[in-house]
């Protein structure tokens, strides 16, 4: 097993680690310290205090706050989606593409998908903005819930401490 | 004896990436070898490891030069120009509206070299940059068909503007390779000449490099990328053998340098295909077993050469081994005709780690290289490598690692083996570092036993030569309980590669793609027109050959010809090569020839009972090899003393850890040991480049060739 730096985790994060050293990780087994490194140069990344568990997305994380210590997803801005068992979709500001006026706004004319077959759903920070998800489903579907983590499954693996309220 | 009597004959060298190995053969077959650090300058490292072996016999390098008749090279740094993209900037021309199959490389680069689990996952899978840019990269309109139709004549004025801005924008070479430029090469001619034209008018004087002039053969990654080669990293190469050559001349050498060739043969650093020098290395350990072989009457041998990183495995069959006919190499497919070999990435410096999952002992695939292992703190090693278990199992001797130039911190290795390995493994440090080699030589052994059993044979039909600086440590190992015939470890085996460099002869191999089909129902016609155009073939194979010879002076008739070519039962995928039983063919009966012949190879390859003819028989390319007598190294040959080794051989005793008990060891100084010694194992055999064990169980002997004969005891 091989150990990696917490400079070359976040080199990865960032993506500007070179390919042996890539190619190396992806190749072997992880490290043990490889989850705490990953966090903690996450962490790093904004500015709240509240403990980042997994990412969702460049800028969407699950966090453990530090006030009551609930499971809430968190936008790095710090605007709080609400608990992480719950879709975050309901909590965002939403944009749907269902028209060809909108689809031609990101696509060249013809190469869009029809509308009455197929929209897209853009997900945004309603606090800074950023687009965290983008979904393309039939207009007539439910919002995606994407996945919910095992989160002791997750520490059970770790072999770290399940947080309280998981 | 007199120096006069018995002059230096042979050179051979071995630049690798971190040794300059030189091997200095005496017309009575007594060798040297000499070591120096590679350098920047090769033709000084070349100089400085040729001075360290020449020492041996207090003789200096401008009194041997002179007296020298044969010197063969063999390096890593037009490999390594290629591994790093260092290469000359190259334009590349292909049939418009393909100008991306270069960069594509048939898929199969984005995972060539990589081991089996990174094959299968497509998140590993990764595309190198390709030799030439995407926008070096010009179409010029033209087609011709896989049958080698014209479709579409080509657009010359094309080509004109395409050579115009290539070199506008700084190419230093142009390479030309048009899709079945093999069947109908006057397109290629044309924008090669069309090319240099464009030059000339410009004013600048670059090498223009047509596909057909080189390498006539299908698949166009193939050959596309051989041509590249070509330009991109060969002729950089040839300047610095040129440079070599020289400072070789500067002493008073009077011999034509020659360079190892991927097809086995050596060529003149002058050759015209350069490119087939690009991997050379671990070919000539084969081609000296052969040789020796040949010699001492072995004539089924199984090569097994153990490098720091890597083990690799050659068959020789009654005094042949296979060719590849487009081997790939630094993660390339290639049409270059390769000396078969089997390679896996685990060698005696290969990193030992724990897999967390299946809690079991890893190896490799990555290696500590020259950085030894965690037993040489200046390596900045972390992690243990196999080398650390040997050294705390009294296999190697700390004190004298290659020759004593490291000095090896034990205590080191212990406790790294305590940490990493033997302790989240509960075991204690000695059964942990013992795991390790046993399953390093548990692997090495099945994929041996796999090469041979895999082709049909049995290992009781081979004698197995074990090589390079790592083999006879592991030989004992990763033979046992296989039932070779013998297992002869060279005392020279770390020069062995470079040996086998001297051995092998000045050959040049031309191959060339033909398409031939003749069934039950093809008429007399048919034949015939097959014969012509294998005829054909080889006469301009044949002209290739020569013209290589003229270069260096030889005139026709001192080359000797060998026609080849590669047959198939129609509809099967693999050919045979085979040696021409005729000098030329026409006609039908000379086509019963060529079918016997194929015939009889195929039974001894495969069985009598797989043959098919009933399929017809298909002929898909020609070969043409041309070959001149060179000086080869003699064989030492010593009358035989006696059973008992020397007092001075001896150099006492050493803890030695064997099958869950520490034992004591015989250590030995190999060049004191003298013909016919006989050693009962637990022993060591030690000299300043590689080590020979011998553990309980196990007895070895020297003959008057200078080899050991590893025997397992019952």
């Amino acid at each position: 097993m091989s150990n990696f730096t917490k400079k070359q985790v976040a080199d990865l994060v960032k993506g500007s680690l070179d390919w042996d050293t890539l190619h190396m990780m992806l190749s072997m087994p992880k490290d043990k310290e490889r989850y705490a490194n990953y966090m903690s140069v996450l962490q790093d990344q904004v500015s709240w205090d509240d403990k980042i568990i997994m990412a969702f997305g460049p800028h969407l994380f699950l966090a453990e706050t530090s006030a009551d210590k609930s499971l809430v997803t968190k936008c790095s801005c710090g605007h709080d989606f609400g608990d992480y068992r719950t879709n975050w979709k309901l909590n965002a500001l939403v944009y749907v593409r269902d028209d060809e006026e909108k689809m031609s706004q990101v696509y060249p004319t013809l190469m869009a998908p029809d509308t009455s077959w197929q929209v897209y759903r853009e997900y945004y920070c309603p606090s800074c903005g950023v687009m965290h998800d983008i979904e393309a489903p039939t207009p007539w579907y439910p919002v995606i819930h994407d996945f919910q983590p095992d989160i002791p499954a997750l520490f059970d693996w770790l072999d770290l401490p399940v947080p309280v309220n998981a | 004896m007199n120096q006069l009597m018995n002059p230096v004959e042979v050179l051979g060298i071995d630049a690798g990436g971190t040794m300059t190995d030189t091997f200095f053969v005496r017309a009575d077959g007594e060798f040297v070898v000499g070591k120096a650090q590679s350098n920047v300058n090769e033709s000084q490292a070349v100089l400085e490891s040729s001075t360290d072996a020449l020492a041996h016999w207090d003789r200096k390098v401008e009194d041997v030069f002179p007296e020298m008749v044969t010197c063969v090279f063999s390096g890593t740094a037009m490999l390594n120009r290629v591994v790093g993209r260092k290469g000359l900037r190259t334009g590349l021309i292909v049939s418009k509206g393909f100008e991306d199959f270069h960069r594509m490389g048939r898929a199969i680069q984005s995972y060539l070299g990589y081991a089996f689990e990174d094959r299968i996952h497509l998140n590993t899978h990764r595309y190198d940059d390709p030799l030439v840019d995407i926008k070096d990269t010009r179409g010029v309109t033209e087609r011709v068909d896989s049958k080698g139709n014209v479709v579409i004549a080509v657009r010359l004025h094309e080509a004109r503007e395409a050579a115009r801005e290539l070199i506008e924008q700084g190419c230093q070479a142009i390479v030309i390779s048009l899709l079945s430029s093999y069947l109908y090469e006057d397109h290629e001619k044309a924008v090669r000449d069309a090319c240099k034209e464009v030059a000339r008018e410009m004013g600048v004087d670059i090498p223009v490099f047509a596909s057909v002039d080189y390498y006539p053969v299908r698949k166009e990654s193939h050959r596309t990328n051989t041509t590249i080669l070509e330009a991109y990293a060969a002729e950089p190469s040839r300047a610095t053998l040129g440079t070599i050559s020289d400072s070789m001349k500067d002493v008073g050498g009077q011999f034509d340098l020659r360079v190892m060739a991927s097809h086995g043969g050596t060529i003149s650093w002058k050759a015209k295909e350069l490119a087939r020098s690009l991997v050379s290395g671990p070919i000539g350990g084969v081609i000296g077993a052969k040789y020796l072989g040949e010699k001492l009457g072995y004539e089924n041998i199984a090569c097994s050469d153990i490098g720091g990183t890597s083990f690799d495995m050659a068959l020789i069959t009654k005094n042949n081994f296979a060719i590849h006919k487009d081997g790939d190499m630094a993660r390339l497919v290639l049409s270059l005709p390769l000396v078969a070999m089997d390679t896996i990435g685990a060698g005696a410096g290969s990193f030992v780690r724990i897999d967390p999952h299946a809690n079991a002992i890893k190896l490799g695939p990555d290696s500590a290289g020259y950085r030894v292992g965690t037993c040489w703190p200046e390596g900045g090693v972390d992690t243990v490598s196999v080398t650390d278990c040997h050294i705390i199992l009294g296999y190697l001797n700390p004190d004298n690692f290659l020759g004593g130039i490291l000095e090896l911190d034990v205590d080191r290795a212990r406790r790294e083996i305590k940490r990493q390995i033997a302790d989240p493994l509960g075991l204690s440090i000695e059964d942990a570092a013992a795991g390790v080699i046993e399953l390093l030589d548990l692997s090495l052994r099945q994929h041996l036993r796999a090469m041979i059993t895999g082709k049909g044979y049995s290992p009781t039909d081979f004698v197995c030569f074990s090589y390079g600086g790592g083999g006879p440590v592991h030989a004992y190992g990763y033979t046992k309980g296989l039932g070779f015939k013998e297992t002869i470890v060279p005392a020279w085996a770390a020069g062995f590669s470079a040996f086998g460099c001297a051995t092998a002869d000045f050959e040049y191999r031309y191959d060339k793609s033909v398409d031939i089909g003749i069934t039950e129902e093809s008429s007399r016609d048919d034949i015939c027109a097959a014969t012509t155009t294998l005829q054909n073939a080889w006469d301009e194979l044949r002209n290739k050959v020569l013209e290589e010879f003229r270069i260096n002076g030889f005139k026709d008739e001192e080359v000797t010809l060998t026609p080849g070519y590669s047959m198939q039962y129609l509809g099967q995928l693999n050919d045979l090569e085979i040696d021409s039983p005729l000098g030329s063919v026409t006609g039908v009966e000379d086509w019963d020839h060529l079918v016997e012949s194929f015939n009889e190879t195929y039974a001894r390859v495969y069985a009598d009972a797989a043959r098919s003819p009933e399929l017809g028989y298909g002929i898909t390319g020609a070969i043409m090899r041309g070959t001149v007598e060179t000086k080869k190294p003699n064989i030492p040959e010593e009358a035989k003393v006696g059973p008992n080794p020397s007092a001075e051989a001896r150099q006492g005793t050493r803890p030695f850890y064997y099958e869950k008990s520490w034992v004591e060891a015989d250590i030995f100084k190999m060049e004191l040991l003298q013909p016919g010694n006989e050693i009962k194992g637990p022993a060591v055999i030690e000299s300043d480049a590689t080590t020979y064990v011998v553990p309980p169980g196990f007895e070895t002997f020297l003959d008057e060739n200078r080899l050991f004969h590893l025997i397992e005891c019952d």
